[in-house]
């Protein structure tokens, strides 16, 4: 890397100084690490390399010893002895590789630090400041690129998405014997606005309808936006909190274009971190719509009753694997169990799992970097005997980015596993009955409703 | 009271004037102020994190580490008994009283252990690649220092006890600079850590409870 210049050290270090003025949390945590480094064993870049560059504590160190350095006066005026560091060329190399590459921001560490250092907040905030270098991997920006500018991670056409829908969409009506069975998109006054991981369009398109016929199973008055539906925020990973605020933006005012009463998010775990909990505090307000996690409303609609599953339908022997956003950054470790225990009659836990799961190895970003694949599968290693370990021949996550890694990790470390969504095991032991099914007579199908609106309201030409 | 204790004292104050003015800045700039919609509950949150959260079966930190983890609260228990000593030590000088040997005894033999504790992480640290590759000057000297008052304390009360009472006055002279060194250093260096610790603890029970996270259900 070349040196740094003094703009960017400056802006590097503004990132530093307005967190410090927010509020008490950056001050304490870049104070309360004693660098013990029991930590170590609970990072799988530790794990997997045994390179002490990877301890959760050494993260920690590289963005404190530049706060040492530059805001107290023990590091300003003796830094050998605190281990306070200039931002320089070096040190900002080395923090792009163990911050965005050596790291998934999992928080498992958190958890399991003997002080109770947030380590993945340490990792966020450094990952701010060298978004503010202008130093973001290449690859991970152009996914943010491409979300600012198309409205989707991937950069999916409009025309693209519709024809997909379109396809799922007769599946379904075939699959139901219904014609009534629809994927409506772009309906104005619906109860929901689910919104998709532009994996699912582009790779999976089976778990859309299979949410579909979730949807339909419930007799739910729902609809996609064929323009903003992308769940996903790799805003949140880059470090870029204005390009993170700008996509959290575009789903709440698509919600509001849509009149829509309520925001599911789909099943992406970072996404709906984005959107759940990290969403209002980047957009600077409360969202003033209801808002919950696709997990959320099927559990709500097993619940009530409101849909019938059948466990007997689903009698593989099933695991699941904690995507960290949704368990232990989100807390749905029980809802999550609920569904999927709802669903299938064969269960078995991985080894660690619930808020203490290793992640797939492709959060933080990672799957997005490909700088950094090779780290990637070897981490993922991890996961892989773990899953190999329950004897299970399918693997359960409600993440699609968690999906993609396990893939991933089936066909590299020949696991010959099944890799699906929950909605995709829900769909598998829905019970419908003539008398269940109550599909909602308002809603038209995708093609008449792409028909109808498949221009956007306001058509922006920078956007497709 | 000798010209030592008197320095000792002043570090104490240095010492408590600083760490007050890091809780203030604390207590100032306040909690993360977070819009989205609290799921879980705070409270409990923050009352986990500073008990079930903190215990052995909790974290990897300590059932992995079981050697390191007990040396590591030995240690500790030793330095919050050293802290409590010294204010006793000083009530002793003011008012001429002493140690009776039954107690001096027991806390010498306390702080044995812990001081051998002490060493023993320092000694690891010292002697660990990644322990190495993590330190600087300060994560020695303050495990240094902090020992060293320990070890002080203990030839104190020894002194006080009887085996050593012919030097006890050299070994008081020694306890009081020892403990200034400590105080000097205590707000400078990582044994920060007294105060950032249990404001860490709180966050971390903040984030957790409202998130639902923490308490932990079962799965």
């Amino acid at each position: 890397m070349d040196n740094i210049t003094k703009e960017q050290r400056k802006a590097a270090l503004d990132v530093m100084r307005a967190t410090l003025a927010a509020d008490s949390k950056f001050q304490t945590h870049l104070n309360a690490c004693v660098k013990c480094g029991l930590c170590a064993t609970s990072c799988m870049y530790y794990i997997a390399y045994k390179d002490p560059k990877f301890i959760p504590g050494r993260k920690v160190d590289l963005v404190s010893s530049i706060y040492r350095r530059y805001f107290t006066p023990e590091g300003k005026y003796f830094p050998a002895l605190f281990r306070a560091k200039d931002l320089d060329a070096k040190m900002a190399e080395e923090m792009v590789d163990c911050l965005y590459g050596g790291c998934t921001m999992c928080g498992r560490c958190v958890k399991h630090c003997s002080i109770g250092v947030d380590v993945a907040y340490i990792v966020k905030k450094g990952r701010e400041m060298l978004a503010a270098m202008g130093l973001v991997p290449k690859t991970l920006q152009a996914t943010v690129d491409a979300a600012l500018n198309t409205g989707n991670n991937m950069a999916i056409p409009t025309e693209e998405f519709l024809d997909t829908l379109k396809w799922m969409e007769e599946e379904l009506q075939d699959e139901m014997n219904d014609e009534k069975a629809n994927i409506p998109v772009d309906q104005h006054d619906k109860k929901i606005m689910y919104t998709l991981n532009p994996r699912e369009p582009k790779f999976f398109p089976l778990s859309i309808s299979a949410m579909a016929k979730v949807f339909y199973a419930a007799g739910e008055s729902w609809t996609l936006s064929s323009k903003y539906y992308d769940v996903t925020n790799y805003g949140y990973f880059s470090g870029n909190n204005a390009h993170a605020a700008q996509i959290a933006q575009y789903l709440y005012d698509e919600v509001h274009h849509l009149g829509a009463k309520q925001l599911i998010l789909g099943e992406c775990g970072h996404g709906s971190r984005a959107s759940r909990w990290e969403g209002p505090n980047l957009i600077k307000h409360p969202y003033d719509f209801e808002m919950e996690t696709v997990l959320e409303l099927m559990a709500e609609y097993i619940r009530s009753g409101r849909i019938k599953v059948d466990k007997s339908l689903n009698t593989t022997l099933c695991t699941l694997h904690d995507p960290c956003n949704l368990v232990r950054n989100g807390g749905l470790l029980q809802e999550m169990r609920f569904v999927v225990k709802s669903c299938v009659s064969n269960f078995v836990e991985m080894t660690p799992h619930g808020n203490d799961n290793f992640c797939c190895g492709g959060g933080g970003g990672a799957l997005a970097m490909s700088e950094y694949n090779e780290r990637r599968l070897k981490i993922g290693e991890i996961k892989a005997n773990q899953i190999r370990a329950t004897g299970a021949k399918i693997v359960i996550t409600p993440c699609h980015n968690c999906v993609d890694q396990l893939m991933q990790l089936n066909h590299t470390y020949k696991l010959g596993v099944t890799i699906k969504t929950v909605a995709e095991i829900v769909a598998d032991a829905l019970v419908i009955t003539p008398a269940a099914a109550k599909p909602d007579p308002a809603n038209d199908t995708a093609t008449s409703a792409a028909g109808h609106s498949s221009e956007p309201a306001e058509k922006d030409p920078t956007l497709f | 009271m000798t010209v030592t204790a008197w320095i000792s004292i002043v570090a104490l104050v240095w010492c408590f004037v600083l760490f007050l003015s890091y809780l203030l800045t604390l207590i100032r700039k306040g909690k993360p102020e977070d819009l989205s919609q609290k799921s879980g509950n705070t409270a409990k949150g923050i009352l986990y994190s500073n008990t079930g959260a903190m215990m052995p079966n909790a974290k990897e930190s300590a059932y992995m580490h079981l050697p390191t983890y007990t040396a590591g609260i030995i240690f500790h228990l030793g330095n919050f008994l050293s802290l409590l000593m010294f204010v006793w030590v000083i009530i002793c000088c003011c008012c001429n009283l002493y140690t009776p040997a039954i107690l001096a005894w027991i806390l010498a033999a306390c702080l044995t252990i812990s001081s051998i504790c002490g060493f023993s992480i320092f000694v690891k640290r010292a002697f660990s690649k990644n322990l190495r590759s993590l330190s600087c000057f300060d994560d020695y000297f303050s495990n240094g220092i902090c020992t060293l008052f320990q070890i002080a304390g203990l030839l104190l009360m020894l002194s006080q006890a009887g085996p050593l009472a012919a030097h006890a006055s050299v070994l008081l002279n020694v306890y009081f600079i020892v403990a200034a060194v400590l105080f000097f250093w205590m707000p400078l260096g990582k044994i920060r850590h007294l105060l950032y610790y249990f404001s860490a603890r709180c966050h971390l029970g903040f984030f957790y409870g409202w998130r639902n996270t923490w308490p932990p259900k079962k799965a």
